[in-house]
């Protein structure tokens, strides 16, 4: 199956997912925080379009989502953002569902596709509602990465990996994302081996909680391919949106991700 | 089970909630056909609950309107002061069924928490709420009856601080606790199977209305009348006469006058996915949900329960908007004339209700199920009415 997120996937190359939320007053620093995201390791950036109700985030991410709403952040902004950072990175968009049903599911592909994005994310999609979503999707050339979680059987995970493309997106514990521990590398292992044995092309990624080198060598040492590192970069960019901010988060657990794994 | 009443309902979740859905799902399929379970929640239901509530002609409300009789539903008798008790009797049994000891719930008004809180202590479950800091404070009384209970109050402070984002902090709660925790979901909105599951432990208002209805009349009654926030005292009304002739009206909070949506969701909305279902949403073009204002925190939401957007697409039900005012209006006509103070919530379809009558005949009967009481709105109302 061919990914749109980046062919390089299909080796199951190490990777880095940088995340940050687009927000009105960053237009015009997209290329430069995601030059810097690139020079500190990330392999993707992930770009998070702010929701109303987020109930997947955890404060932080709550916080960055308000944050963008009042200072007007619309659906324009997210596209210029997507130009400035794909040249760059190949790039990923989160966003709830309802701001892309309410568009119209072949509108928003189409308009995330045409800015060069080349996957989605949709935390508040699940398995049995995916199916419009993945056929839309795939119409437009763009990769609906779907989540599994701890809780999920391993049957499950199997079906998840089998649906999802680009890769699969490992949610590493019960709760929201953001602060917190996460699940030991042997209780996420099955998990892994699960999606590798039904989907042996597709990486299994992590996140939820990534935040340093302990947390991305404790989320690698479950087999997975990389890491996904969300609230911890965007509430550094939240105090001071900086190259050195970038570098100061990123770079640690880009070092981590190369070293760890089995 | 039915997961879709036409496109809408579904469970929009994260994979997180995936397991604890199929899970209750599971349990309230065994539990329904249990003897032992359907025992259990009609002995609860008569000797803790005090159900069946009665059908009360409000004989001076009728004349007042001039026109068809008016009937009330009183659920606002049944323990704890609302309809809110028949969901969480419910669902505590089947939480105590999976195994989980402890309860979470959201609240806007205050009537689902009190219910939570009372089944909590009943059945020997630990009992946390949601609320926002806003409905704290215009609904306090029920805050004092929550703690009393043994409930501990979570104020939530994101968002309108209301009663969406008391949802969205208990989904949050949810999330991290999902193995231990039941969400006990006050309203027939969530994702499958919440909406189905509480509509079937509502249903036994209709029921009642119909039983009552038949054995008085000797038919259904010619209109139902219930207010909709979430929709679930509407759904409950509705459920049970839906194969009969019966109008159905569902009234939504317009809010202030001149407010652009109020909280009327199916008026003033569009589809869009809100909490874990598809149906009507107030939102705007980007799909961001949108402040909503109404005098009745219990009816202040941006969402509706996804059968209740179905039954208004079909034309099986209606439903309109009433304004704060023309609802405060009806909770001073059914204190004065009836003896019977109302929550603010009823009082919009009490309103409804004596507008219909008007302009129908004396031989017509109008049931209005009059979901709570309203010693819990003294404050805003007297202050709304100038007292």
């Amino acid at each position: 199956m061919r990914s749109e997120t980046d062919p390089a996937l299909r080796s199951r190359r190490r990777a880095v997912v940088a995340y940050y939320m687009v927000d009105r007053v960053r237009n015009g620093r997209y290329a430069t925080l995601t030059q810097a995201a690139r020079d500190s390791g990330a392999t993707h950036l992930e770009l998070g379009f702010p929701f109303s109700d987020p109930i997947a985030d955890g404060p932080i991410l709550q916080e960055a989502a308000d944050r963008a709403l009042r200072h007007g952040t619309h659906w324009n902004d997210l596209r210029s953002a997507i130009r400035e950072t794909s040249p760059i990175l190949p790039t990923i968009v989160m966003s709830y569902a309802n701001p892309l049903w309410t568009r119209g599911l072949a509108r928003s592909f189409a308009d995330l596709r045409d800015a060069g994005a080349g996957g989605v994310i949709v935390p508040d999609l699940s398995l049995e509602e995916a199916g419009p979503w993945r056929r839309t999707a795939r119409c437009n050339g763009l990769d609906l990465i779907l989540l599994a979680a701890p809780g999920s059987r391993l049957a499950r995970i199997a079906a998840l990996a089998r649906a999802s493309r680009g890769f699969l997106y490992l949610v590493s514990r019960y709760g929201t994302t953001g602060r917190g521990a996460i699940s030991r590398p042997e209780d996420l292992a099955p998990l892994v081996r699960s999606a590798h044995a039904a989907a042996p092309d597709l990486p299994v990624f992590v996140g939820f909680g990534i935040r340093d080198r302990a947390t991305a060598l404790r989320a690698m040492g479950s087999g997975a391919d990389g890491v996904i590192v969300a609230s911890a970069l965007e509430s550094a960019l939240a105090r001071n949106p900086s190259t050195p901010t970038v570098a100061r988060v990123l770079r640690p657990i880009a070092s981590a991700v190369r070293a760890g794994g089995i | 089970m039915r997961s879709r009443y036409g496109p809408y309902g579904g469970a929009f979740v994260p994979e997180t909630l995936v397991p604890a859905l199929e899970e209750l799902e599971g349990t309230w399929r065994a539990a329904r056909s249990d003897p032992v379970f359907r025992r259990e929640l009609a002995r609860y239901s008569r000797d803790l609950g005090g159900r069946p509530t009665p059908l009360y002609h409000a004989e001076h409300l009728s004349r007042r309107a001039g026109g068809a009789e008016i009937w009330l539903k009183r659920e606002d008798l049944l323990h704890g002061g609302a309809h809110k008790f028949n969901n969480a009797l419910g669902q505590g049994l089947l939480a105590r069924r999976m195994g989980k000891l402890r309860l979470i719930a959201e609240t806007g008004a205050g009537q689902h928490g009190v219910a939570t809180a009372m089944i909590g202590a009943a059945l020997g479950l630990q009992t946390e709420i949601y609320m926002g800091e806003v409905d704290m404070q215009r609904q306090r009384p029920n805050v004092l009856r929550m703690r009393l209970l043994g409930a501990e109050v979570h104020p939530v402070r994101s968002g309108q601080r209301t009663l969406k984002d008391a949802i969205n902090a208990a989904l949050r709660d949810w999330i991290a606790h999902v193995r231990t925790t039941h969400y006990l979901l006050g309203s027939a909105v969530g994702p499958h199977p919440f909406p189905s599951i509480v509509a079937d432990f509502q249903s036994v208002i209709g029921q009642e209305i119909l039983r009552e209805a038949r054995r008085r009349w000797g038919r259904p009654p010619d209109l139902a009348v219930a207010c909709v926030g979430g929709g679930s005292n509407a759904i409950g009304t509705f459920h049970p006469l839906l194969r009969t002739r019966t109008e159905l009206l569902g009234v939504e909070a317009g809010g202030p006058r001149g407010h652009p949506t109020g909280a009327a969701s199916l008026a003033r909305g569009r589809p869009g996915i809100l909490h874990g279902t598809y149906s009507y949403v107030l939102q705007d073009r980007d799909g961001e949900i949108r402040d909503t204002a109404s005098i009745s925190a219990g009816l202040d939401y941006a969402g509706v329960g996804p059968e209740h957007a179905f039954l208004k697409d079909s034309g099986r039900a209606r439903y309109m908007a009433v304004h704060d005012s023309d609802a405060l209006r009806a909770f001073r006509w059914l204190s004065i004339d009836e003896g019977i103070i109302p929550a603010l919530e009823p009082s919009h379809a009490i309103y409804a209700a004596v507008r219909e009558a008007r302009r129908r005949p004396a031989s017509h009967r109008i049931v209005v199920t009059l979901s709570g009481r309203g010693d819990k709105d003294l404050e805003v109302a007297g202050r709304a009415l100038g007292d």
